[in-house]
């Protein structure tokens, strides 16, 4: 296998590959099948682009993500506020707690997953146990009766803390990015080890 | 075929298994599609046939599923495997008795799994629903002699290269078996909660992605060049295609489960990879729509070209559905509604079935040297296919807009119930469409077999397709 990196975009072969593969191509009958040596057409590859650029830009407003376990975290601190304690009733207290936790960060979020004090009294054990160790509340769920760990990332030390921790926009875009970089870089070098496009084979001869 | 099975190899005929392999699928594809239009009947009209358990929805719905996925479009992938596979090597099938045994103990095989699927024995887990034996059947009697009788056929080749349509057929036989064996890892391993749905859905998703997408856009890239006799636009977005489906459809698996606890940043990057199955789905229609360059008449006077060609077109709207539809965005509205459903039946009804039928009518031509009986047959079972799958894609696709609408609102179930009962009358008819015109293919099929008009040494059946 021999490299030339003279015109890496025309071809990345050397002459004498080049030719002994355009005399196969030629010369080679797959069951009656031929095959020409066109390049991608130039909207072919500006709709990959566009795709690409649409996948990112589709998929990265992040609405629609399942609720963490820590935008519950201010209504369970809230339960023991004297104001929710004094409330005649549950809805009430729950009015309180939902009014002492505006404008904290997590208003919509928490507007599009009410709970009621039922859910906060089963939620509150496991919350507390949680928050006492520390924890990053944001990888932690609330799945049926438990808040479970499950919006992990990164490595952990023995401690339990996070190695790194991702900022809130990188949702698997960075890891995307070196996946999607490694596909084209390789299909790339794939497609310019072929004779280049401007020679088509002459098929039958 | 039981005489073959006991028969030396070099005393079979040539093209044998391909033949089996070719009518099994058809009768699959008859009983599969029977059988849905049974079911859209039961969804339509509540009361029709009931008070008996085994014919309720929940006992026919995954009968129907597995028959038409591993039944009709499996083996009609192996019978194009059969004899396109040597065909493009220039050689001889690596063994036509293997391959007859392989159609042998898949048919007993699915048939013992369908019955007791139809039994209630189930998994549970959708599109794995069989039970883990059953899997480990199909996985060692059906997709590993399948592959070995694949990869030992293009090993054995006569050609230097190998074309584009054994590089796919090569790779998904290998990556069907390692979705059977990963994906059904639950079952074998009895691992429950995320784990158990993650690796469901990991199967479901690749056994689309990683076997049915790529093999019937590889029957496509030998029919189109074969039939047209045009050359392959291009070997280089050939290689864009090839790679993209392995990198690409390998990894959404998550885009299925965008509520579930997983994390988010698996179901991004799983999304990201989600819409870019539009990167491969770009790759396959525009090299096989320039391929058709200047033989354009043929989508109308020839039915193989005419079947491809609808089966690829049909692959614009599956990919633009596919990738969007799993984004969180728009998840949300139609996740768990009719909608899903209608995009599950344009990916196999529609954009595969199309291009297989391709296959298997030109391989019974071609294999048996018989023109065609019908071409009317074949007309009436294209317009029969096409109208009948539209009506049913489009009805489930607005009963799945107006679920969603219900859902999202809040709307009683017996509104939503009731605002969709014209719509699965619709897909009853659609369906039923589907199951009349295989009936009639079925039946062309057998008489191209028996009384088909012999065709000369050295030309090719299409070829004679209009003469008398």
């Amino acid at each position: 296998m021999s490299w030339n990196f003279d015109k890496p975009l025309r071809t990345m072969c050397d002459s004498a590959t080049n030719e002994a593969d355009k005399v196969l191509w030629e010369k080679e009958d797959l069951g009656g099948i031929t095959e020409d040596n066109n390049r991608l057409p130039v909207p072919i590859v500006l709709l990959v682009i566009l795709t690409v650029i649409t996948a990112f830009a589709v998929t990265f407003p992040l609405w629609g993500q399942r609720p963490t376990a820590e935008i519950y975290e201010g209504y369970i601190k809230a339960m023991s506020n004297p104001e929710v304690l004094a409330a005649k009733n549950d809805q009430e207290a729950m009015e309180k707690i939902i009014q002492l936790n505006k404008g904290k960060g997590h208003d919509g979020m928490l507007e599009r997953h009410p709970v009621t004090m039922d859910d906060l009294r089963i939620m509150k054990p496991e919350m507390e146990a949680l928050m006492a160790k520390g924890v990053h509340m944001d990888e932690y769920e609330v799945v049926g009766d438990h808040v479970v760990m499950a919006n992990f990332e990164g490595n952990k030390r023995a401690d339990g803390t996070v190695i790194r921790k991702q900022p809130w926009w990188d949702k698997g875009y960075l890891i995307d990015i070196f996946y999607l970089s490694y596909f084209f870089i390789g299909v790339t070098i794939l497609i310019k080890r072929l004779p280049p496009s401007s020679w088509q084979p002459r098929h039958n001869h | 075929m039981l005489k073959y099975l006991f028969a030396k190899n070099e005393d079979i005929p040539s093209g044998s298994a391909a033949i089996f392999f070719g009518f099994s699928a058809i009768i699959w594809f008859v009983i599969g599609t029977g059988l849905g239009s049974f079911n859209a009947a039961k969804l339509a009209f509540p009361d029709f046939v009931t008070g008996n358990e085994y014919f309720a929805f929940g006992h026919m719905r995954q009968v129907h599923v597995m028959a038409v996925i591993f039944g009709w479009i499996s083996m009609a992938f192996a019978m194009a495997m059969m004899y396109i596979t040597p065909a493009l090597g220039n050689n001889k099938l690596w063994s036509e008795k293997l391959g007859l045994w392989n159609c042998f103990l898949w048919n007993l095989g699915l048939t013992l799994g369908l019955t007791v699927l139809w039994a209630g024995i189930t998994s549970g887990r959708e599109y794995s629903d069989f039970p883990w034996p059953i899997d480990l059947y199909l996985a060692t009697c059906v997709f590993i002699p399948l592959g070995i009788n694949v990869w030992m056929t293009i090993l054995n080749r006569r050609t230097q290269g190998i074309y584009t349509t054994n590089w796919f057929f090569a790779a998904a036989t290998f990556m069907v078996i390692i979705v059977f064996l990963i994906g059904n890892l639950p079952e074998f391993f009895h691992l429950t909660g995320l784990t158990e749905a993650y690796l469901t859905w990991w199967f479901a998703h690749n056994v689309l992605g990683l076997w049915i997408t790529p093999v019937a856009a590889a029957i496509a890239y030998y029919t189109i060049p074969k039939v047209t006799g045009n050359p392959l636009y291009s070997h280089r977005i050939g290689h864009l295609h090839f790679w993209s489906v392995v990198v690409f459809y390998s990894t959404p698996a998550a885009h299925h489960l965008m509520s579930a606890p997983l994390p988010e940043w698996l179901k991004s990057f799983a999304s990201v990879e989600g819409v870019l199955i539009l990167v491969p789905a770009i790759a396959f229609v525009s090299n096989i729509m320039l391929t058709m360059q200047g033989k354009w008449y043929m989508f109308v006077e020839n039915i193989e070209v005419r079947f491809t060609v609808t089966g690829c077109l049909m692959a614009i709207p599956l990919n633009m559905q596919g990738g969007f539809q799993q984004t969180r965005a728009i998840n949300w509205y139609i996740h768990g509604t009719g909608w899903i459903v209608a995009h599950a039946h344009l990916a196999l009804l529609g954009f595969s079935t199309f291009l297989e039928v391709a296959a298997v009518y030109y391989g019974i031509q071609s294999i048996m040297k018989r023109k065609l009986y019908s071409i009317t047959l074949a007309n009436m079972h294209f317009w029969l296919l096409l109208i009948g799958f539209t009506t049913y894609w489009v009805s489930m696709t607005i009963a799945g807009l107006i679920q969603g609408a219900g859902k999202i609102y809040e709307v009683p179930y017996i509104d939503v119930v009731i605002a969709e009962h014209p719509y699965m009358i619709a897909r009853w008819l659609g369906g039923s469409m589907v199951f009349s015109g295989n009936i009639l293919w079925l039946y062309n099929m057998w008489m191209t077999a028996r009384k088909g008009t012999v065709v000369p040494q050295g030309r090719l059946p299409h070829e004679l397709a209009y003469e008398r």
